[in-house]
This record gives C-alpha cells, sequence and structure tokens, in this order.
C-alpha cells in the first residue's frame, strides 16, 4: 500500500462566525495574494480568512437569512455566496464590489459551483427540480437542466418535494454535471447538449454533497448521504462501485483531495474523517468539532490544507500530508 | 506326611491312618473309629481333616456320629472331647448361616448351631470354648450386645483367652468403638503372636477407621504375608490405593481388587468396586453383572445401597433415567439416615430435575446439602432448581455461596454470571469474567457461549472495542475474519458495495472457489450475528451486511439476519428492500411476530394505515396475544388513529384513546417494567390532561431507559418536553428539547427543531424563534411548512415590535428589514404554490403576503415617524447644546463684564451698574422664553399624535366586531388602525393555524379559546381560508402542521422498530445461548457428580 495521507490539525477559530457556520470553500490566489478560505454562516455574513493564519480578511454583509453555500471562481478573483433567502451575491473577492445578484423565482438556491473553466456558474435549484446555469461573463440564465419528472397521472406535491434539488458538482472536463436531490437520487446531465442522461441509485436520503474524482479518474463520483454512507460511483457506466461507511449519522460534505488519493467528510456526528478507498474504510477520525460540521475543503492549489466548518461556530484547519 | 494312629483294641497295635489320603466315603473311618472304641479327639482330629480338604460332608457326617446319644452314653465321662465335638458343629452351622443368604435357611441353620452350643452347656457350662462359639453366633446373628456379654463371661474366667479377645474386638468394632476394638486385638495378638492373619486384619481395619492409614496399610500388608490369599485384606489394600487417587494407585488397586475377585469371586465390596471401576471405563454391562452378583451375595444394607447406587449410575449415564431413579431409590431404602450414604440422593435429586420434579430434586439435594453443606455441586443444582422455580432470589444466594466456597470453581461462576445477566449486568459481567480468566489460568478452553455473554454485556454497556475482542475470541478463526478482517479481497470490497443486493451469495461461492473453507459451525451463529449487530453498532454497515448474509448463506432460515438486514435499508430509508427483506423472513415463517411486527411498521412509514393494523394483529394472533410487542403497535395505531384525523371526530377520538389505554395497561399488567407501555399510557394520561401523572410517569421512563445501549427512548424526553410545554415551563420545554436532539439526534431532527421553535413562539422569543426555523430549513430544505412558519415569526416579530410603546429607530428598521423577509418568504412560497411545490392554499399565502405587505407599508411610516422622531432628538440636543453654549457664552459675558468693570471703575456708578444689569436680565429673559416655549409645542404635537392613534385604536378595536365580515380588510383608509386591526386578526389566525392543533395535541387547550378564536375569525372574515383549514383541504398550513405532528408520532413506532426489535432478538439469542449452557451445566454437574463418588 503507497503511504497514505494523515491529517494533523493545524488552527481553529472558535466563534469565527457568530452563528452555525454552513459553508466553506477556497478561493484561488491570484497573482496579487495566496489563497483565501471563504465561509457562510446563519449569521448572515460571509467571510474571508488568510490561508494559513486563518486571520479575518474582511466580513461582507447584505445577505438577508442565513448564508448556505458559496463558491469560488477558478480566477479567484470573484466568487458568489447564496442566502435561504434564494439570492445569489456575486462579489469580487478584493473590493466586495457587488457584481451582480441573481435569482429564479421560484427556485430556491442551494449548492454552486463554477464550471472548471469559469464560463458557467451551476446552482442546485431546490425545490425546482433543476439546476440553473448562469454565464459569467452576462449574468444572464442561460440553461435549467431539469431533472425529469416521473411519469404519472399527475405530479404530486409528494413526489417534487422529493427530487428537490440540494447539491450540484461539475465534472473536471466541464462536460457533465451531476445534482443529489432530497430522495437520494443523483441525476447526471450532459451539459453541451443540455440533456438529462441517467440517474445513480443508492441513497434513499437526502444526497447533500457531491464531488468528482481529479483526472485521471474523472469518471468517478462521490456522493454524501444522510443515510451514512459515501457511495463511489461510475458517473459514465451508471454503477454503484462502492460503499463507505462510519459516520454515525447524516454525512453532510466531501471532498477529494487534490492528488484523488484520499476522501475527506463532515458529518453530523461531529466527526471529519480521512478515507482511504482502496481500503474503503475510514484512517482517520478528527474529533475537534462540537457541532455538525457542515462542510470540508481541500485547497486545490498546494499546501495541502483541509478546512471543516461546523454549527460550533468555528473553522478548524488541517495540514495533510 | 501327617497321619494318626488309631490304637487297635486289646492289643498293642495301632491303625496308621495317613491324613493326606483319608478315605472319600467317611464311613469307611467311621466303621474303625467306632470298631476300636478311639478315643474322641481323633475323631475330631479326622473330622477337621476332612474340613480342611474341603469336605464338608465327611466333616458332619463324622462330627454328627461323634455326637450321637450311644456315644454319650459311651463316652459319658469324655467331657472336654465331647464339648469339643458340639462346638466344632455349633461354629459349623454358624459359618453356614453367617454365608447363607436365604433368610429361612439361615435362620435354620443359626437354630442347630444354638441346639449344638446348648448342648455342649448342658454337659459344662463353665467351658469358655462354648461361650466363645456362642458369642460368635450372637455376632453373626448380629445381636451385639448379647455376644459381649458371651466373650465377657470368658474373660472374666481367663483374660487371655484369645478367641474371646477376638470376639470381643469384633463386637467393639460393631459398636465403633474403634480404639477399644484395636486394643482387644493387640493383646489377642500379645498373647498369641501366632495367631493367623485375621487378627491382624482387625487391627488394619480398627487403624483405617482411625485414620491411621500407614499403619493400617502395613497391618493389611502383613496379614497378607501370612495369608496371600487374604480377599479382606487384598480390598481393604485396594480400597486404600483406590482412594489415594492416582492414576498409579489405582491402576495397583484395580490389579488387587480383581486379584481378591478371583480368590473369592462373591465378596460384595470388592464386586462393588470393580463396579465402580468399570462405570468410569464405560463398560456398563461388566457394572450390571458385577452389582447383581453383589446384591445376591450380601444382605449388608450399606453394601447393598452402595449395589444399588452403581447400578443406578450406570443406567443414569446411559440415559435411562426411569431405571436410574428406580435403582437410586432402592439404595436409599438400604439407608436409614442420608448421614450414611448421601450419593443415591444426589443422583435421585439429578434424575428428578432431568424429569422436570423439581420439587422432588430440590428435596434430594436439599438433604445432600445437609451432609456437606459446603457442596459446590449441590449449591448449583440448587440454584438451577430455584431458577425453574422462578425463585431467582433465592438462586443468586446458592450460587453466590458456591463461588464463595470454591472460588477456583468457573462453572459456578458462569452459572452466577448467567443467573444475574437479566438483573445486573455489571456484577453478571464480573462473575463471567472471573470464570474466563479461572478457565484460561487452568488451560481450559473459555466456552464459546461465555465468551458470548461477555461480549454481549460489554456491548450493553457501550464498551464497544471490550465486545468486539469478546466476540472475536469466541468465534477464533474462520471465513468471517477474512470477511471482518483489514486486509479484505477485492471481491469482498466489491460485494459490499452491492449492499442493496442481499441475495448475492457468489461472493462466497468466490472463496469457495478460491479454497476458503466457508463454514459456520452453529455454536458460533449466534455469535457472528452479535458480532453483526455490534458492526451495526459502530456503523460498519458493510461487514455487517455481509456477516449477516453469511448467516444467510448457510442457514437461510435464520429470520433475524433477514430483519437485521430489513432495519440496515430500512434505517437508509430504503423501504421497498426492506419490506423485500421482512417477506423472506416471512417465508420461513409466516407467524413470525417480530417479522409481521416489522412489517406493519413499514407499512404504517408507507402510509398504509390499515394494512398496518391487520399486520399488527396477525403478530399478535401468532402469539395468542402474548408478545408485547405486538400490543403496543396496535396500541400505537390507536393513538396515531386519534390524533391524526384532520378532522377532529371528538367520538371517534375517545374511543381510540381509550383503546390504546386499553391496549397499554394490558402489556403493564403482563409486564410490568415494560418502558414503552408506560410511555404510551404516560401519552394517553397526557392527551387527556393529566400532566402531573404523566410528568411523574415520563421522569421515571427517562431514568429507566438510560444506562443501555439497547434501550433508547428518545420519545419520552419529547414527551417530557410537551408536558413542561403544555404546563407554560417554557425554560425546560426548551431544555429538554436541546436535550434530546443533542443525545438522540446529533442535533439534525427538524421535527424536534419545531417543537423547539414554537416554545420560542410561545415564550415570545421571536429572534430564538426565526432562527431554530432557519436551521430547520437548512436541515429539511423541502419542507416548506417550516419557511412559512419563518415567514409568520418574522411577522410576529414585527407586529410586536411595532406594538412597543417605546422603540427605536433602529428597531424599527430592523422590522422593516424582517418584513422584506416575511414578504419574499411568502412570495416565494406563493410564486411555488402555482407549480404544486407544497401544499399551501395559494390564497391564505397571499394573504398573508398581502398583509405583510401593508404592514411594511405601515412600518415604513413608522421608520419614517421614528426617524424624525430621531431627526427631532437630534434637533433638541442640538438646541440643548446652543443653550449649553449660551449660557457659557453669558457666563463668559458675565465674567468679561465684571472684569470690564472692575477694569473700568471700581467706584463707577451704581446707577450704570444698575442699567446695564437690567438689561442683561431682558436678554436673559428672552432666551429663556424663546427656547422652552418650542419645546413645549413639540412634545404637544406628539402627544396629540399618540393619543389620535390610541383612540383610534381603541375604537376601531371595538367596532371591528361590529363590522361588515365581507368588507375586505384592505380596503379601508386609514392606515394605522387598519394595521393595528389586521394585526390583531393575524395574531389570532397564527395561534389557529399553526399553534392551536398541535399545542390540542399536548393539553386539549380550552375548547373556548379555539372557538373564541374561530368566532373572531369568522368575525374578521376570514372564513373562507379558515373553512377549508379545518375541512377537507388536506394541504391546508394547518393540515401539514398537524400531519407533521403525526408523522413524528409516526415516529415512535418506527424508532422502537428500529431499536427494540435489536434488543428482543437479542435477548432472544441470549436465552438460546443460556439453554445451551444450561445442558451442559447438568451434564457436567453430572460428571462431577460421580467423580464425589470416588471419596
Amino acid at each position: 500500500m503507497s503511504k497514505s495521507m494523515k491529517l494533523a490539525g493545524l488552527k481553529s477559530v472558535e466563534n469565527a462566525h457568530d452563528e452555525s457556520v454552513w459553508a466553506a470553500t477556497w478561493v484561488p490566489g491570484t497573482t496579487t495574494r495566496p489563497s483565501l478560505l471563504l465561509t457562510g454562516s446563519l449569521d448572515e455574513t460571509v467571510k474571508l480568512w488568510s490561508p494559513d493564519e486563518l486571520d479575518l480578511v474582511r466580513t461582507n454583509t447584505g445577505h438577508c437569512l442565513g448564508v448556505v453555500s458559496v463558491a469560488a471562481h477558478p480566477s479567484g478573483v470573484i466568487a458568489a455566496s447564496a442566502s435561504l433567502d434564494s439570492l445569489v451575491r456575486v462579489f469580487d473577492v478584493d473590493t466586495n464590489a457587488t457584481i451582480a445578484t441573481l435569482e429564479a423565482p421560484p427556485s430556491e438556491v442551494w449548492q454552486m459551483q463554477f464550471d472548471p473553466k469559469g464560463t458557467t456558474l451551476a446552482v442546485a435549484g431546490g425545490g425546482s427540480a433543476s439546476i440553473k446555469l448562469w454565464d459569467t461573463a452576462t449574468w444572464r440564465l442561460v440553461a435549467t437542466l431539469s431533472i425529469p419528472r416521473p411519469e404519472g397521472p399527475k405530479p404530486s406535491d409528494k413526489s417534487s418535494s422529493k427530487k428537490f434539488v440540494l447539491s450540484v458538482a461539475w465534472s473536471p472536463d466541464g462536460r457533465r454535471l451531476a445534482c443529489g436531490s432530497m430522495d437520494g437520487t443523483i441525476s447526471v446531465f450532459d451539459v453541451a447538449r443540455a440533456k438529462f442522461l441517467h440517474h445513480l441509485e443508492g441513497h434513499h436520503m437526502p444526497v447533500r454533497s457531491l464531488v468528482f474524482s481529479p483526472e485521471p479518474d474523472s469518471r468517478r463520483l462521490y456522493s454524501a448521504s444522510d443515510d451514512g454512507h459515501v457511495h463511489i460511483y461510475d458517473a459514465e457506466g451508471k454503477a454503484l462501485i462502492g460503499a463507505m461507511s462510519g459516520h454515525a449519522s447524516w454525512v453532510l460534505s466531501v471532498d477529494v483531495s487534490p492528488d484523488g488519493e484520499a476522501l475527506a467528510t463532515g458529518s453530523s456526528d461531529k466527526t471529519v474523517r480521512l478515507w482511504d478507498f482502496k481500503m474503503r474504510a475510514a484512517i482517520q477520525t478528527m474529533s475537534n468539532h462540537t457541532d455538525q460540521v457542515w462542510a470540508v475543503a481541500f485547497r486545490r492549489d498546494g499546501g495541502g490544507r483541509l478546512a471543516s466548518v461546523s454549527d460550533d461556530k468555528s473553522i478548524s484547519l488541517y495540514h495533510c500530508s | 506326611m501327617a497321619c494318626v494312629y488309631i490304637p487297635v483294641q486289646n492289643s498293642e497295635e495301632e491303625v496308621r491312618v495317613a491324613l493326606d489320603q483319608l478315605p472319600r466315603d467317611a464311613s469307611d473311618i467311621l466303621d474303625i473309629l467306632k470298631a476300636e472304641q478311639a478315643p474322641l479327639d481323633l475323631w475330631l482330629i479326622i473330622a477337621r481333616e476332612y474340613f480342611k480338604q474341603g469336605k464338608i460332608e465327611q466333616f458332619r457326617q463324622i462330627l454328627e456320629e461323634g455326637s450321637s446319644p450311644e456315644i454319650d452314653e459311651y463316652y459319658a465321662d469324655v467331657r472336654y472331647e465331647r464339648i469339643a465335638i458340639l462346638n466344632a458343629l455349633g461354629a459349623y452351622y454358624s459359618y453356614l448361616g453367617k454365608i447363607e443368604t436365604k433368610q429361612r435357611e439361615k435362620e435354620e441353620h443359626f437354630i442347630l448351631a444354638t441346639q449344638y452350643y446348648n448342648k455342649a452347656s448342658r454337659i459344662d457350662m463353665h467351658e469358655p470354648s462354648t461361650w466363645v462359639g456362642k458369642g460368635q453366633l450372637l455376632l453373626a446373628k448380629g445381636e451385639v450386645e448379647q455376644a459381649f456379654a458371651a466373650f465377657k463371661i470368658v474373660l472374666e474366667g481367663d483374660r487371655d483367652n484369645v478367641p474371646a479377645l477376638l470376639g470381643q474386638a469384633c463386637v467393639e468394632f460393631n459398636r465403633g468403638r474403634y480404639s477399644d476394638s484395636l486394643e482387644l486385638y493387640k493383646r489377642a495378638l500379645q498373647v498369641y503372636p501366632d495367631c493367623p492373619g485375621a487378627v491382624r486384619l482387625g487391627i488394619g481395619l480398627c487403624r483405617y477407621r482411625l485414620g491411621q492409614l500407614e499403619k493400617a496399610r502395613l497391618a493389611f500388608q502383613r496379614v497378607l504375608q501370612l495369608d496371600p490369599e487374604n480377599v479382606e485384606a487384598l480390598v481393604a489394600l485396594a480400597i486404600m490405593d483406590l482412594q489415594a487417587n492416582e492414576a498409579h494407585g489405582i491402576q495397583k488397586g484395580m490389579d488387587k481388587m480383581r486379584r481378591a475377585f478371583e480368590i473369592y469371586p462373591y465378596c460384595a465390596m470388592a464386586l462393588n468396586y470393580l463396579a465402580n471401576h468399570f462405570f468410569f471405563t464405560g463398560q456398563h454391562f461388566l457394572v450390571e453383572q458385577l452389582t447383581e452378583t453383589a446384591l445376591a451375595v450380601t444382605n449388608h444394607g450399606p453394601t447393598k445401597s452402595h449395589s444399588y447406587y452403581n447400578l443406578a449410575r450406570s443406567y443414569h449415564s446411559k440415559g435411562d433415567y426411569e431405571k436410574a431413579g428406580y435403582y437410586y431409590m432402592q439404595s436409599i431404602k438400604e439407608i436409614n439416615k442420608p448421614h450414611e450414604f448421601v450419593f443415591p440422593y444426589y443422583g435421585l435429586g439429578q434424575v428428578k430435575l432431568k424429569s422436570g420434579d423439581f420439587r422432588s430434586a430440590l428435596s434430594n439435594f436439599e438433604k445432600v446439602l445437609e451432609v456437606y453443606p459446603d457442596n459446590c455441586e449441590t449449591m448449583k443444582a440448587l440454584g438451577h432448581i430455584f431458577v425453574q422455580l422462578g425463585q431467582i432470589e433465592k438462586a443468586l444466594e446458592f450460587m453466590r455461596k458456591a463461588t464463595k466456597i470454591d472460588p477456583r470453581d468457573a462453572q459456578a461462576f458462569v452459572d452466577l454470571g448467567e443467573l444475574l445477566i437479566s438483573s445486573d449486568s455489571g456484577a453478571a459481567l464480573d462473575a463471567l469474567k472471573t470464570a474466563r480468566s479461572l478457565m484460561e489460568k487452568g488451560g481450559q478452553a473459555v466456552p464459546v457461549e461465555v465468551l458470548n455473554n461477555i461480549g454481549v454485556l460489554h456491548f450493553e454497556r457501550e464498551e464497544f472495542e471490550l465486545a468486539l475482542e469478546s466476540f472475536n475470541k469466541a468465534l477464533g478463526d474462520g471465513i468471517w475474519v477474512t470477511l471482518t478482517g483489514n486486509k479484505p479481497k477485492s471481491y469482498v470490497i466489491e460485494a459490499s458495495a452491492s449492499i442493496l443486493d442481499y441475495k448475492d451469495m457468489q461472493l462466497f461461492h468466490r472463496f469457495e472457489e478460491d479454497g476458503y473453507s466457508v463454514e459456520l459451525p452453529w455454536n458460533k451463529v449466534t455469535v457472528v450475528f452479535n458480532l453483526a449487530r455490534l458492526h451495526e453498532q459502530l456503523h460498519n454497515t458493510g461487514t455487517a451486511n455481509l456477516l449477516y448474509r453469511l448467516i444467510l448463506f448457510k442457514y437461510p432460515d435464520y429470520i433475524d439476519a433477514y430483519l437485521r438486514l430489513a432495519a440496515i435499508a430500512k434505517a437508509r430509508n430504503n423501504l421497498q428492500l426492506s419490506i423485500e427483506l421482512v417477506n423472506e423472513a416471512l417465508k420461513v415463517n409466516d407467524k413470525c411476530p417480530n417479522a409481521l411486527s416489522m412489517l406493519g411498521e413499514l407499512e404504517l412509514k408507507n402510509d398504509d394505515w390499515v394494512k398496518a393494523k391487520e399486520t399488527f394483529r396477525s403478530a399478535s394472533d401468532a402469539t395468542d396475544g402474548k408478545d408485547s410487542y405486538a400490543i403496543l403497535s396496535l396500541g400505537n395505531w390507536n393513538y396515531f388513529a386519534a390524533i391524526r384525523n384532520e378532522k377532529r371526530n371528538p367520538k371517534l377520538e375517545a374511543t381510540h384513546l381509550e383503546k390504546a389505554k386499553e391496549l397499554y395497561t394490558r402489556v403493564l399488567v403482563q409486564h410490568t417494567a415494560n418502558l414503552y407501555a408506560a410511555n404510551g399510557a404516560g401519552v394517553v394520561l397526557a392527551e387527556k390532561g393529566h400532566f402531573d401523572v404523566s410528568k411523574d410517569i415520563f421522569t421515571q421512563v427517562q431514568e429507566a431507559a438510560s444506562g443501555s445501549v439497547f434501550v433508547q427512548m428518545p420519545d419520552v424526553w419529547i414527551n417530557l418536553a410537551h408536558v413542561f410545554f403544555a404546563q407554560g415551563n417554557f425554560a425546560l420545554a426548551v431544555k429538554m428539547y436541546q436535550n434530546c436532539l443533542r443525545k438522540f439526534y446529533y442535533n439534525t431532527d427538524s421535527q424536534i427543531l419545531l417543537y423547539l421553535a414554537r416554545t420560542h413562539y410561545e415564550a415570545e422569543q421571536w429572534q430564538e424563534c426565526k432562527k431554530t426555523l432557519l436551521r430547520a430549513i437548512h436541515l429539511a430544505p423541502s419542507n416548506y411548512t417550516l419557511r412559512f412558519d419563518a415567514g409568520v415569526a418574522m411577522q410576529k416579530f414585527s407586529t410586536s415590535t411595532l406594538q412597543k410603546e417605546k422603540r427605536t429607530a433602529d428597531e424599527v428598521r430592523s422590522t422593516v428589514a424582517e418584513l422584506e423577509n416575511a414578504v419574499r418568504i411568502f412570495s416565494q412560497l406563493s410564486a411555488a404554490s402555482n407549480l404544486h411545490l407544497h401544499g399551501f392554499d395559494e390564497k391564505k399565502i397571499n394573504t398573508h403576503v398581502e398583509y405583510c405587505k401593508h404592514l411594511l407599508e405601515a412600518a415604513k411610516v413608522h421608520r419614517e415617524a421614528a426617524e424624525r422622531e430621531e431627526q427631532q432628538n437630534r434637533q433638541k440636543q442640538e438646541a440643548a447644546r446652543q443653550l449649553a453654549l449660551a449660557e457659557e457664552a453669558r457666563r463668559k459675558a458675565e465674567e468679561q463684564r465684571k472684569h470690564l468693570l472692575e477694569k473700568r471703575k471700581q467706584e463707577d456708578e451704581l446707577k450704570r451698574l444698575q442699567q446695564a444689569e437690567e438689561h442683561f436680565k431682558r436678554v436673559q429673559e428672552q432666551w429663556k422664553s424663546s427656547n422652552p416655549a418650542s419645546k413645549r409645542r413639540d412634545r404637544s404635537e406628539i402627544d396629540d399624535e399618540e393619543g389620535g392613534h390610541s383612540e383610534k385604536r381603541r375604537r376601531k378595536g371595538g367596532k371591528r366586531r361590529k363590522k361588515d365580515k365581507n368588507k375586505s380588510r384592505y380596503e379601508r383608509d386609514d392606515e394605522g388602525a387598519e394595521m393595528v386591526d389586521d394585526r390583531e386578526e393575524l395574531e389570532d389566525e397564527d395561534a389557529n393555524m399553526n399553534y392551536r392543533e398541535s399545542a390540542d395535541q399536548m393539553n386539549d387547550q380550552d375548547d373556548e379559546n379555539g372557538e373564541k378564536a374561530q368566532d373572531l375569525l369568522a368575525a374578521a372574515g376570514l372564513e373562507d381560508s379558515d373553512v377549508e383549514d379545518e375541512g377537507a383541504a388536506p394541504s391546508s398550513a394547518g393540515g401539514r402542521r398537524r400531519r407533521a405532528w403525526s408523522e413524528s408520532d409516526d415516529d415512535e413506532p418506527a424508532q422502537r422498530g428500529t431499536e427494540s426489535s435489536p434488543v428482543r432478538e437479542n435477548s432472544a439469542e441470549l436465552q438460546d445461548s443460556d439453554g445451551e449452557i444450561r445442558e451442559d451445566n447438568s451434564k457436567l454437574n453430572g460428571g462431577a457428580a460421580l467423580d464425589d463418588d470416588e471419596d
């Protein structure tokens, strides 16, 4: 077995926000500054933190109700944050100038992700059972990728709320989009043709987080579900190729290490776990949080960092080697 | 060669008779003796010679002839020889009588013997040898005291009469006075050092009885030196060898015993011991033969008892309990007191235990305990009997005593531990661990059952690592190691991925192809099952899944494995798969109550009420109504039926509640400690408003439910919180909800968050309420009810802020922001309702949207007012600042003036000064009058405004009820009043829509209130929406809410399902394994008891 990854706690910021921290992502570095950690909270603010010291760089206000997701453009220049009131705010990372405010009523907003090239922002559209695609040049809604409704006499309220879309993930080549729903199904779309391809089945509880593996295993999709499991799918071949159990409660967030060798998950059971998928088992469990861990994020541009945020209002930073 | 010479009458000649050549026919000799009138001592010598040669008939013939009347007459004055002949005959018949086993013949012999001795006495009543003979006859007849008297007579005449000494020694031995007996034997030996070995035999026996074993052994060995064929000495030595209880000794002992048997095959004692030996070597045929011979040759009670005992044991070990019981009884009949020979009581006790006759088993074992008060085996047996009789306390007492007496008896600790499992798991674990370490120290393999039970106990105490260790130890090596190990085969990984395909047994076939042996011994199935349960608990679902599948691969009828797989599927919300699995279980046994109960729950979860009820019924029927779980499920069903109906039908509700109560009570009667039934009863009581009682019940259940990982009862926490809420104790309710959320749900349950929000709402903690709802939305994004509620909370917050007498502009500003949020939320809901995304009534949401918009506009006015006020305040502050500045200026001016005055002229004219002062005063007054005046005006303006406002409010409020019902509220022109009006209406509405039903469920809130609220609503023109609300539209907010409530209660059986079914299964498993162990025990006890016999 090759040497496996290991996590070491670097720093924790208690009371990083006034309320639960619900979202986190790394903003890539630019020529003028290193990458930053971007977090969003129930306290209606979005904060930027320096990558190693976790010093507060700036606090963005302007959202009403809790901030449920944040996303960073691959260039590191712009970022987006979304709140429970279904508004997406796109802003300049360095100046905090508002670039656009997006909404597509009556669609809610959950997770968001910029495509790898940075031309499109994909937004999980909640009860609209669709992914909304926004052009990052014009900030116009360019496409709605809808999950086909199950055939039936009439769409009952039951089935539609089941297809509520929570999570979204781009494949590394930008050709595929996957989204996870409340009922546990994962839908895969062909972006270029704006076409639904197929469902990935296996979960029967909400899928709150999805991530594709980097090249060369970019067909692989990892999913985190309330059923306490992480599934490994072949997103093209439509097959469930692995399941990993160990969390005692919902798995809220999953991220894959930049080299594709390890997975990190955050769970309602208050732990952050590091997984080796050759072993299909957790190889490390971090228990420094005292409440649900809503997000985990590997820093992409080197440095070997993993960040986690939690309902306990804190942010933790780990070194991974 | 020895010979006698018979003198020929009237001559010097003699007839020489070679003693080893005596004629076969005694008559030849007799003729010579008679013809030659030989002296009587010759007769005696010849007779004795015949006897020695075993020619008993000839011996008797000569002596009888020698004691005939003619002889008496002829030898009338030869007294001593005549007496000797008679005594010899007496002794002969005594001996015959002694060895005769048939009672009648025996007595006949004794009578003859008595007659001869009496005849001898008539010749000379002082002859000692006659007395000695008589004494021996009496001894043979068992008349010990009379024998004593006879020997005494002899010894009084001659202290050193050896036969009398020996006789008396025998008497003393029989009386149990071994040291007296020993003294007499010794004297006999001193007097007559060359006496036969039998004397030394007596010494040996006395010393043996006195516990001087080495000396006894020497005595017996001496006997054998003198007489190598002395059976008694051989037997005695053999017994001593056997008792040494070591392999070598036993071998030697058995050799001697065998020799004794070869010399004399009718020694009962030797026969018994041989039988005993062959019992242990398992040659039951020999045992029976030997024992039967022994029984035929002896009348000695204790020996017979021993023989019967051997026979009984033989049958016992062959499993013929009926015959064994019969012979144990025979054995017992031969003894007077248990103290003489207690083993048959033990055996009989065991046989009775086996046949289920606990009472007589009990009395037999108690007899054993009388004799051996510290006998562990007996105590253990008694312990088991008391368990069977249901007297657990007594059973425990015996088991504890057994372990105390022999702290190294591992089996006793095992028994004790198993007894304690149900009552005190901690003590049980200690006992079993002690047993385990005893066995390990003794190099004994620890039984699988013991390790399994230790594992389960650790499991129950949440010591999962230790549990895992114990289960793994119990299982040892096997295919399961490959399934659970760290380095799984690639196809194991593949198989664990297909968790959904429980039927896939390919994995195991591949194992077999790869040369693994896929075996699962029957006694390890339970352990594998428990190990799987443990992995489930540790969230290693994949591993658990594989283990269950392994069980099903080898034992396709193992229902519990199906049910656990179903439970795993259910926990992952895969209801369809779960139902499939339960149906597999039902294929094995369509009356399995556990499977039926689970099916019922799944149907309930699928909202299939009618089916669920039927299934629960059949579960209950399958167990003749004895299965608490099925009854509980029915009780729950009735409870949900009572509260789920949107159209609350009081009659139906009461019926269902009553039925639920009856069912819970039925369970409680059968099992007073059933927590779930108690919880159910508490709920029903709370429904009826008996909060204090229900609170007590819930508190007790909560206490009882803590401490075992198998009992997880979040419901009781929620119920307690509900009671606190209903009683208005919001702070405690909040705490209880929060604790429950944290302790049982990792803070993930949005339903409890909803309860929490509602409590905050009632406690008027609007911000907490809102935050709680936002958290709930974050957890359950597709639950639009939560959004609606959040909107209502924000609306309520705004109105309450606006209602405040004093409020800052900031407060009002945040109110406006909050209202904007509310409008946004309601608008979104309204838009979404077009798409049928949720079940709200569009009209109703629009009402809220409109209302909030109006409120918002009003709030904006308020904000402006507040901002104006703020501005005015700022102006006021500015004015005050200016005043202060003026004051300062005045002071400075004065000072300046003074300075000036001083400077100009100190003796200036008073008049000028006065003038100047007057002027200044005027200026001063002018200042004063201008500023306060403007202030006053301001204030009155505000007063006016407020007064008018409140007046209007009162007025409108009063009017409202009289107003035209159909007139839309928003048509009114007076904005301020409208706002206030609407606020009140909506408050009522809120209370009605969102919280009344829910509160009702717990506390049957005054109907009056509800009705009043309804009237108000009717009056306020919200009739329409309300009708829908209360009516058939299940999609109304209230309906949703109520559904939400009943859904949450639905969780109750679901919880019970997942949590309690493993408990049941586990306990069942434990019981099974107990059973196994108990059987083993009785077997072991049997063995142990038999070991005892060697004593």
